[in-house]
């Protein structure tokens, strides 16, 4: 998208917004129509549960409209979407049972005292593309993320899932910028290494057959 | 010469183009030397791509999509009584 559909979008969103502001009940409907994939896309990746975000959908809409007067513009109003949507979904996994979380530093890369690799490593990225049409790969992908501890999980589905700037990732979040950045790459240290074992085992496998 | 480690710490920063010109130097001078390193990062990209394009299939079912509009539309009608 060029800088000036970018703009001309932010500008269409902020009339909505103000519409919405002054009671028009039209911009409410598109303002829904625009963000209910996103809500739901964000909320389902996190509790991994057609419910619950459908649960969190209805109550994040219903709290656009209710709380639209307490928007007061000084963040873009989509971060204010997500960090409503992030609370929803937070306040609903909290209200159930929690899996312990796994320990991210057990997953990341290890070394030797000079600095070098000390594990094996396979290059799997060219096995990738006729997998990822299998549903059991989906699957694993789908575990590996849903096994992220919350503060990578949450850094990982904003900025490499939604596609959201550095910037924008860090408003929302209120985290610094290297704080993101530090979070993001540690999520995707973990995941590698989860799906490494499940690529590489793959091409073993190949590889007998 | 970069060791590994700094090699993986580099990547994040690598794979946005914000490394200066001569830590990028460094850091491609140890790819040619390291093809575990290029490995680690062949992956790293791949596992992006692929978490990317796997999680952003959620479309909402239709049967959610129907309960969302008929809840609208109860909230729409809520708020013309008042």
């Amino acid at each position: 998208m060029s800088f000036t559909q970018q703009k001309e979008e932010r500008e269409i969103e902020e009339a909505l917004v103000k519409d919405l502001q002054a009671g028009n009940l039209e911009a409410y409907d598109k303002i829904a129509e625009s963000y209910q994939k996103k809500i739901y896309g964000l909320s389902f990746n996190l509790m991994r549960n057609q419910m619950d975000a459908q649960d969190v959908t209805q109550e994040v809409l219903l709290t656009l409209f209710r709380k639209i007067n307490t928007f007061q513009g000084k963040s873009a109003f989509s971060s204010w979407v997500y960090r409503i949507t992030l609370n929803a979904s937070y306040m609903k996994l909290r209200s159930k049972k929690k899996e312990p979380n796994v320990s991210i530093d057990e997953l990341l890369p290890s070394f030797n005292g000079a600095g070098f690799q000390q594990e094996k490593i396979q290059d799997w990225s060219e096995n990738t593309e006729s997998l990822l049409f299998s549903n059991e790969t989906k699957d694993v992908i789908k575990k590996a993320v849903d096994l992220l501890p919350e503060k990578e999980k949450v850094v990982f589905l904003l900025r490499d899932v939604e596609g959201l700037s550095t910037e924008k990732v860090s408003e929302i979040l209120d985290l610094t910028v290297p704080a993101v950045k530090s979070r993001l790459h540690r999520a995707r240290l973990f995941l590698r290494k989860k799906l490494s074992g499940y690529f590489e085992e793959y091409r073993s496998k190949k590889g007998e057959a | 010469m970069i060791c590994c480690k700094e090699c993986v710490d580099l990547l994040y920063e690598y794979i946005e183009g914000s490394l200066d010109s001569g830590t990028t130097k460094s850091l491609e001078e140890h790819f040619q030397e390291c093809p575990p390193c290029i490995a680690f990062f062949n992956t790293y990209k791949s596992t992006r791509t692929l978490c990317r394009d796997t999680l952003n299939e959620i479309e909402i079912p239709d049967e959610v999509r129907h309960t969302l509009q008929s809840f609208l539309k109860e909230q729409k009608k809520q708020q013309e009584k008042k």
